[in-house]
């Protein structure tokens, strides 16, 4: 058979030719004197939800820096890269981040395994890595090292948080709905063990484990009616958690037993629901409009405010973590009096303090892991019939997480098990 | 019996079967009127649409849109399941006629691949168009509630969806063996070179069966956006079932894609009970099985 | 092949790039060749063969766990565990494969795709030996392989052998008698083709290869995931090769240059709108092509499309 690579031949060397110019451009064009974070994220596909206001976060706080001088004298820069919620798509923006465009640091991730990946990346190219959205806290304790540090929540300090809680009310026996993947298992292995520790009387009488993204949850939701628990914790989020609470109304089942949720208090899962959302649930969430949040927090409103006028929609959870993971980063460097990478390394293990206007963020140096305050809430309809979390409770993760030398075990015991 | 109690301790609550045996039906009648368009068009065209499970995304986030502007009255969910479903058809309409009819006479494998092309435009397309916010349909009024069958609540709307689905069983089950449209589209599964000499125009049939098929995916769409989150990645979803479904039952055969549909639907509601660590596993390793055993499904016809 | 002049001015630059080119530009190239080499081992099937495979992840992935697990588990050297690679992927094609063989076009394609996603569930589920979701991290070329340059040359040695030995399968008895059983399976078998064995043998040798793709990938890399496995990932090889051209042999190198160097030109300005520029250059890619899967068949283009091979 002939070959006929003639005429795409021609194409190619085109593309090729293209391709040249870019990259010599690239290597040629100047670092410039700006501080150039790369962020790793994903910006396409069904994620966006959670990424388009984080990414928000991050353009206010850039502007707001970069307006009051920038950092060191320097503009602040975010280069974004989309990740295709894959990892090995993620490893490859994170090369050319730091390859090509020669960033100072790496940011970013929301999938938990895009986090660990770009991590090990970190770890090998030597490069700083903030990771920001994602929540694992293996990031920085089984996994982790000195060129990673978290700059929102882990799973450990809030859910300890709704555990405590939940420990507060007088069910004894329990049950869940957790997606059946490392997020799932990190959440209720995290709750219960916390759970069992303020509550030892505490009985599970019912584990279900639907697959990520599972539609149909009526199967579960007949198995936890017979199940005879008094309440139940969701781990389930998003558009299946959405499901999950639409398809359980009608069967009655918050009725039966008490929802504690992981995230149903979030405004991607709150607002679509609407009338259907559980009214009663325990959760966690980021209630900037409770008149308790805005007295505590004076600048609370104002900030909203802001954000509101630059993106014409209400601030979430996420676009709070895209603002004080920026500040906290500038911090860092600022405190280095240098982009260094060793240098801001320095900084992080001494750990440091930040306010925001919704309270304040610890750096902790052994962990180089962020503690923010904890809220935690239950969802009610306000008077416009809108359902939104009231009652709001706030802790602060110091309180609750692991202590250093409990990660000092952790990280003991990931790396025996990795010989 | 005593073994099997203790595997299955459910299995002497009575309520609890019955109501996971109405469960698991409902689930099936769901996944037969999200599927039945895909085995359709297949029968018909050969061509495995894989953009099926965008059409019904498509019809659910049109669902969400007519809700949201016609008035809140009774009857405006009953007009936008109608209507919802009629843009989808459109939709397909102009795929059809656009891309698809120019590969007829190509390779399927090639007309499956162009599929797989679309399921990435018009995912695409409904982000820019209802933007990444998770959205939500609410029942009607009328079946907002619960009946108590067996002593426990049972969902109201799944009750619609337990009835609607013979119906439209039958009612394509007649169509297409009692009306003569329907023989034109029986013949042409048979042989489209002899029925376009015969003065048939084929193109026209393939058209016509495409639109409906595309209608049935998204009336599919719109009819279980009520029950679950309209979002972006509910078409990857819905896609992977009903391909299990359809190839279990037969691919070309609606009332093959009934059964497998309810099958799937009750393995689905006890797969949870009896193999909870793989029920995940269960429903591909099955598909796999009826396609090395019978390829061509329980109903479907065998081809050379 | 290329003409030999053209072959030797691509080897050269090839083997100059990384005096000219960024670290970045060498691992996307070496990206390119570990993609190529998949998209030529699927095209065997594809192109060759005749035989459309969804589930082709699978092998990739077999390969790249197999020897991310060696590497991480048993402490084994790459250069070691890399050619187990092949290996495991080819006994995974081969139980596999004699089932799927059996089937023709969509329901082939179909088997395939079930077989691909059981793969990707077992990985996702078997926490305790492939780590999961969670993946396998840390799985890296030795040190005096892991600079950029070093990975490249070291990639394109061990695809540029790779792709010798598939050439040779093609070019060989074999390869004409797998064109014939592609061409016409009735008239194969009656000159004594045994038509099921030889798309049982290309089967699994596209599933070896696949999986020396997925081995070399895994070091690239540095970590594995069970996407690798997942349904999405099979597609990429056959927009690949049919960017490129199905026609001939080094059509899908020709196409994981383009696609790649698409990719990342468009990803990093619009990540948006990849999935739809993506989804565009295949449908036109499609309904443009003058020949379709049929036509490089040689049929009549207005043949039956099912049920007469």
């Amino acid at each position: 058979m002939r070959e006929r690579l003639g005429g795409s031949m021609r194409w190619v060397s085109a593309l090729f030719a293209l391709w040249t110019v870019i990259a010599a451009a690239g290597s040629a064009a100047a670092q410039g004197k700006a501080i150039r974070i790369g962020e790793i994220n994903s910006y396409s596909g069904l994620a966006t939800v959670y990424t388009f206001p984080y990414r928000e976060g991050i353009h206010m706080a850039v502007k707001e820096i970069n307006d009051a001088g920038g950092v060191l004298g320097r503009p602040l820069e975010f280069i974004f890269r989309d990740d295709k919620l894959k990892p090995d798509e993620a490893v490859k923006a994170a090369r050319e981040l730091v390859g090509q465009e020669k960033v100072d640091f790496l940011a970013g991730c929301i999938s938990s395994g895009v986090g660990l990946a770009i991590s090990a990346y970190a770890k090998e190219a030597k490069t700083l890595y903030f990771a920001t959205h994602c929540q694992t806290s293996r990031l920085t304790w089984d996994e982790g090292h000195r060129y990673v540090a978290h700059t929102t929540n882990n799973v450990n300090q809030y859910i300890r948080a709704l555990a405590k809680k939940a420990a507060a009310t007088p069910y004894k026996k329990w049950a869940h709905i957790s997606p059946d993947y490392e997020y799932g298992h990190n959440v209720w292995d995290e709750f219960i063990a916390y759970l069992k520790q303020l509550k030892p009387d505490v009985q599970v009488v019912q584990q279900n484990w639907p697959k990520l993204g599972e539609t149909d949850h009526s199967s579960y939701i007949t198995a936890l009616l017979q199940s005879g628990a008094e309440g139940m914790l969701s781990v389930v989020w998003g558009a299946q958690e959405i499901a999950f609470v639409k398809q359980a109304r009608p069967f009655g089942l918050f009725e039966k037993i008490h929802l504690v949720s992981a995230s149903v208090g979030n405004p991607d899962e709150l607002d679509p629901l609407g009338k259907e959302a559980p009214v009663g649930a325990l959760t966690p969430g980021f209630a900037w409009y409770d008149e308790g949040m805005q007295k505590r927090h004076p600048k609370l409103a104002e900030w909203v405010k802001k954000y509101e006028v630059r993106t014409k929609k209400e601030p979430t959870l996420g676009a709070s973590w895209g603002y004080a993971s920026t500040y906290l980063i500038a911090e860092a460097i600022k405190r280095a009096k240098s982009a260094d990478t060793e240098k801001v390394i320095a900084v992080l293990g001494e750990g440091y303090e930040m306010e925001f206007p919704w309270g304040k963020v610890i750096m902790r140096g052994c962990d180089q892991q962020a503690i923010p305050p904890q809220w935690t809430g239950v969802v009610k309809m306000n008077a416009q019939g809108k359902p939104v979390l009231a009652d709001i409770e706030e802790t602060h993760g110091r309180d609750l997480i692991k202590s250093c030398d409990e990660v000092a075990k952790l990280r003991a015991a990931a790396a025996e098990k990795k010989k | 019996m005593d073994l099997v109690t203790q595997l299955f301790p459910w299995i002497t609550n009575g309520p609890l079967i019955t109501v996971q045996v109405m469960s698991g039906l409902s689930v099936g009648m769901f996944l037969f009127l999200v599927s039945v368009g895909m085995s359709l068009i297949f029968g018909v065209t050969r061509i495995v649409n894989l953009a099926h499970g965008s059409f019904y995304m498509v019809g659910a986030y049109l669902m969400v849109t007519l809700v949201e502007i016609l008035p809140e009255r009774p009857w405006a969910f009953w007009v936008a399941l109608l209507v919802a479903p009629l843009g989808v058809a459109v939709l397909g309409g102009v795929i059809e006629v656009g891309l698809l009819r120019r590969i007829y006479r190509r390779d399927p494998l090639m007309q499956l691949i162009l599929t797989f092309g679309l399921i990435l435009v018009i995912s695409t397309l409904v982000l820019l168009a209802w933007g990444p916010d998770n959205k939500s349909v609410s029942r009607p009024e009328a079946l907002a509630g619960s009946v108590s069958i067996a002593g426990q609540p049972f969902p109201s709307y799944y009750l619609l969806v337990l009835g609607l689905a013979p119906v439209v069983a039958v009612v394509l089950w007649l169509i297409f063996y009692r009306t003569r449209w329907g023989m034109l589209i029986r013949a042409a599964t048979v042989d489209r070179e002899m029925l376009g000499a015969l003065g048939v125009n084929v193109s026209l049939l393939y058209t016509q069966v495409f639109v409906f098929g595309s209608w049935l995916a998204g009336f599919g769409g719109a009819l279980a956006a009520p029950t679950i989150a309209v979002a972006l990645g509910m078409d990857g979803d819905v896609l992977t079932t009903a391909f299990v479904v359809v190839v279990i039952g037969g691919l070309g055969s609606f009332a093959g894609t009934f059964i497998g549909a309810l099958l799937v639907g009750l393995l689905q509601s006890f797969g949870i009970l009896v193999f909870p660590a793989v029920s995940i596993v269960l429903l591909f390793a099955i598909m796999a099985i009826v396609l090395i055993v019978r390829p061509w499904g329980l109903l479907g016809r065998p081809e050379a | 092949m290329l003409s030999p002049r053209s072959l030797v001015v691509l080897l050269v630059a090839l083997a100059a790039a990384p005096l000219a080119l960024p670290p970045f530009f060498l691992q996307l190239l070496t990206e390119i060749a570990i993609i190529g080499l998949f998209a030529t081992a699927f095209n065997l099937l594809m192109g060759y063969g005749g035989m459309l495979s969804f589930g082709h992840a699978a092998y990739f992935a077999l390969g790249a766990y197999a020897a991310a697990l060696l590497v991480r588990k048993a402490g084994v050297p790459m250069l070691l565990a890399l050619p187990v690679a092949p290996v495991v992927a080819a006994v995974g094609a081969l139980v596999f494969g004699v089932f799927i063989v059996r089937l023709s076009h969509t329901y082939f394609a179909m088997l395939s795709l079930a077989f691909g996603q059981i793969v990707y569930t077992v990985i996702f589920k078997w926490k305790s030996f492939t780590g999961g979701d969670d993946g396998l991290l840390d799985v890296w070329p030795p040190p005096y392989l892991k600079s950029p340059a070093a990975y490249y040359y070291f990639a394109l040695i061990v695809v540029g052998l790779a792709l010798w030995a598939l050439h040779a399968v093609v070019d060989s008895p074999f390869g004409y008698a797998l064109k014939a059983v592609r061409e016409n399976p009735r008239r194969a078998r009656f000159i004594g083709v045994n038509v099921r064995r030889h798309q049982l043998v290309a089967f699994v040798i596209s599933g070896a290869f696949s999986g020396l793709a997925g081995g070399l990938f895994a070091f690239y890399n540095g970590s594995v995931f069970p996407d690798f496995a997942y349904f999405t990932k099979s597609f990429e090889p056959l927009v690949v090769a049919l960017l490129g051209g199905v026609q001939s042999f080094g059509g899908p190198l020709v196409g994981a240059f383009a696609f790649k160097v698409l990719e990342w030109l468009i990803s990093r300005q619009w990540p948006v709108y990849w999935p739809l520029f993506l989804g565009s250059v295949v449908i036109l890619v499609i309904v443009v092509l003058p020949q379709g899967f049929v036509g490089l068949l040689g049929r009549r283009p207005w043949a039956r499309p099912v049920g007469s091979s």
